[in-house]
């Protein structure tokens, strides 16, 4: 179990963050949005000791954080970072050996996670003689060759493609299922949503939200109903009483209720504007409860 | 793992990856060519010093002029003049074009190309001079013996206070060469720290490397592994010039030319120490490799700087350059093992000359260490040397943040 306990940090004039806690459970994914300069990358340093907190603490598994736990967390940091020239299987065995691991178990580690996925055959070349997709894809199995507790992963799906965006997401689920506890940041908040148990959101170094995800859903604003009649016909929904208008999805209207209204009165009025495709009442996206938390 | 164990991991990868690179290869290659060249190439090309000449003589006095040339040029250290008969001046005038002779001689004239030169010309006016002053002297009926002794008489002999010893030539040219030596492996592997350093910066390396060891760690294991790599190349370039040029004959070899080998090798020890944390600072100000030239700019200066003050100590072991240079950090290393192998300095100055360099290795270690924390993570632009200082005062603190 990860624990940060009201964390402060100063850049100069400028607050990074300002009193920020989380928890991050052991086989659970947590997802981690906030605007640029929210402070996500500067809270990701401080879990790794890569920057100190004025205040606050860190926590791991109920005790503070030590340098030999640190070195077993697997990071992989915003910009990536692998020696260019260095062969991958060389990389990965050195990374495994800062953790602590010995020789012969780094060596066998490090062949085992390159043929998991998918570098075997290329373990052999230096770093920069492979794509961009597999320079990733080895930066991943230096976070990942010492089998960690803990996954720090900053941006981890930024300039990937779908497929690699799927491959990532498998390992880091085969991973949770081992028991190990993922942090991660991400702007693509429906990415979040779906791969996610856990989701902080966070504003200007503070948790504005935070929860299991579809609790933190549910927690803000109030439901939506989208409806959807035959012919893309839309304009029956102006004016309805206990309802209003907050924009249109496609075909389908996005209405909110309002206080104590009843869905079905507007069901009804839809049926008798023609006929209903499809009426759903869902809790606000997580994109739109982003949208609502860090601009209110 | 322990703090030895740590540095010994992260100086092992430098030394793999360094011996590996293509970059080092090459300037073995090329560095072994110049040592080789230097070991071999006196030796074919040698002439024993020895300069000589080629006259050709005609016209009525060519059989005395003949006889004189050798004798007078034979006066000189190591000069000889090699006689040619000619037919005719016609004849000197073409050999003498052609460039088969330096000067052609006879009926009061001298045939040359461009200038006689002041040597060639003194050995032909006094050949001349004595050629006529003997038909004078027969003339006026004196006995040839002793128009001889006259005009040829017992060269002086020469007492010299101070004579060039050729074993102190040869120790001159053998400290010269290991402070060649000694200069290039300084610069050249102090740069591959900066370098090292700012490579890990670049490729934001540094980023997982400081989540898994403190800086301190890992500055110090790439300084050694660095440090290894040039001091066993610094020892194989020593073994294989000395080797070489003891089986060739290319070189003579002075006795005392095993401790001035050790000395060498031994100031690389310090010097490199020294010059490396400062090299490191250099890196760890930079952010890409391209501001490197301008972080380590005054570091090389500085080398410079050493470097010309050791060919001046070369020049004069005990002049004011040396006396100042031999007890600073930057200029002692090279310095040092010319003005011992000058018996010019004593066991005093030398042990202070070691311990201000010593005490210099900590300062510049404690530097390197708190520029290297403050920078490693200042990832874009060049950092000013006395922020990266104030944000290494907290260890691992990142100038900016991301």
């Amino acid at each position: 179990m990860l624990e940060l306990i009201e964390l402060t940090k100063r850049y100069g004039d400028v607050v990074a963050l300002d009193g920020l806690s989380m928890a991050v459970g052991p086989g659970r994914i947590h997802g981690f949005v906030g605007r640029n300069g929210a402070g996500k990358t500067t809270t990701m340093r401080i879990i790794l000791g890569l920057a100190s907190p004025e205040a606050g603490e860190v926590r791991w598994q109920g005790r503070p954080v030590t340098a030999a736990d640190r070195r077993g967390f697997g990071y992989m940091p915003e910009e990536r970072g692998l020696y260019p020239r260095m062969t991958a299987i060389d990389q990965i065995v050195y990374f495994a050996r800062l953790s602590g691991m010995g020789r012969v178990e780094a060596t066998a580690a490090g062949s085992a996670i390159l043929e998991s996925i998918g570098l075997g055959e290329r373990s052999g070349e230096p770093v920069e003689r492979l794509s961009l997709g597999n320079q990733q894809r080895c930066q991943l199995a230096a976070a990942l060759v010492t089998s960690p507790e803990l996954l720090v992963l900053d941006e981890p799906f930024s300039g990937l493609d779908p497929v690699g965006v799927d491959a990532l997401a498998g390992v880091m689920k085969a991973q949770v299922d081992q028991g190990t506890a993922v942090v991660y940041s991400s702007h693509q908040l429906d990415l979040v949503e779906r791969l996610s148990d856990e989701v902080t959101i966070i504003d200007a170094g503070r948790v504005v939200a935070s929860g299991a995800v579809a609790a933190v859903r549910r927690s803000r604003g109030v439901d939506q109903l989208k409806v959807a009649l035959e012919g893309g016909w839309t304009a029956w929904a102006q004016n309805l009483p206990g309802a209003r208008v907050v924009g249109q999805d496609g075909d389908e209207v996005v209405l909110e209720l309002l206080d104590g209204a009843d869905d079905q009165a507007v069901l009804d009025a839809a049926r008798q504007a023609g006929r209903v495709r499809s009426f759903r009442r869902e809790a606000p996206s997580l994109t739109e409860l982003f949208r609502e938390v860090v601009s209110s | 793992m322990t703090k030895l164990q740590m540095i010994r991991l992260v100086a092992g990868r430098e030394v793999r990856e360094r011996i590996r690179s293509k970059a080092f290869r090459i300037s073995t290659g090329v560095s072994l060519a110049f040592i080789l060249a230097f070991a071999i190439l006196p030796g074919l090309l040698s002439d024993d010093g020895l300069t000589t000449y080629d006259v050709g003589v005609f016209g009525a006095q060519s059989d005395a002029l003949a006889g004189r040339l050798p004798v007078v040029a034979s006066l000189g250290d190591n000069v000889a003049v090699e006689v040619r008969r000619l037919a005719d001046m016609a004849e000197g005038r073409r050999l003498v074009e052609s460039g088969d002779l330096d000067a052609a001689v006879g009926d009061d004239q001298i045939v040359v190309k461009r200038g006689l030169g002041v040597l060639l010309g003194f050995i032909v006016q006094e050949a001349n001079r004595q050629v006529v002053g003997e038909a004078a002297l027969s003339g006026a009926g004196v006995r040839s013996d002793v128009a001889g002794r006259v005009l040829m008489p017992q060269p002086l002999e020469v007492l010299a206070l101070d004579p060039e010893s050729e074993a102190e030539s040869d120790r001159k040219g053998l400290v010269f060469f290991g402070t060649v030596l000694l200069y290039g492996q300084l610069i050249g592997f102090g740069y591959w720290v900066a370098s090292g350093v700012v490579e890990e910066k670049a490729s934001r390396v540094v980023e997982i490397l400081l989540a898994k060891a403190p800086p301190g760690q890992l500055l110090a294991g790439k300084v050694i592994g660095i440090g290894v790599v040039g001091l066993v190349q610094l020892v194989l370039f020593v073994v294989i010039g000395l080797v070489t040029a003891a089986a060739t004959g290319g070189v003579d070899l002075p006795p005392e030319t095993l401790a001035v080998a050790a000395q060498v090798v031994g100031w690389f020890v310090l010097g490199f120490a020294f010059y490396s944390c400062l090299f490191a600072v250099g890196g760890a100000l930079a952010s890409r490799a391209e501001e490197l030239q301008s972080t380590t700019t005054p570091l090389t200066f500085l080398v410079m700087g050493s470097f010309f003050a050791a060919i001046t100590t070369g020049g004069d072991p005990s002049g004011p350059v040396a006396q100042v240079a031999t007890f600073l950090p930057f200029s002692a290393p090279l310095v040092l093992p010319i003005r011992v192998a000058a018996g010019e300095i004593g066991l005093g100055a030398v042990l202070v000359s070691v311990a201000i360099v010593l005490v210099s290795i900590v300062g510049a270690m404690a530097l390197a260490a708190r520029v290297y924390a403050g920078g490693a993570l200042h990832l874009r632009g060049q950092l000013k040397l006395r922020n990266a200082l104030r944000s290494g005062r907290s260890r691992k603190e990142p100038v900016t943040a991301g």
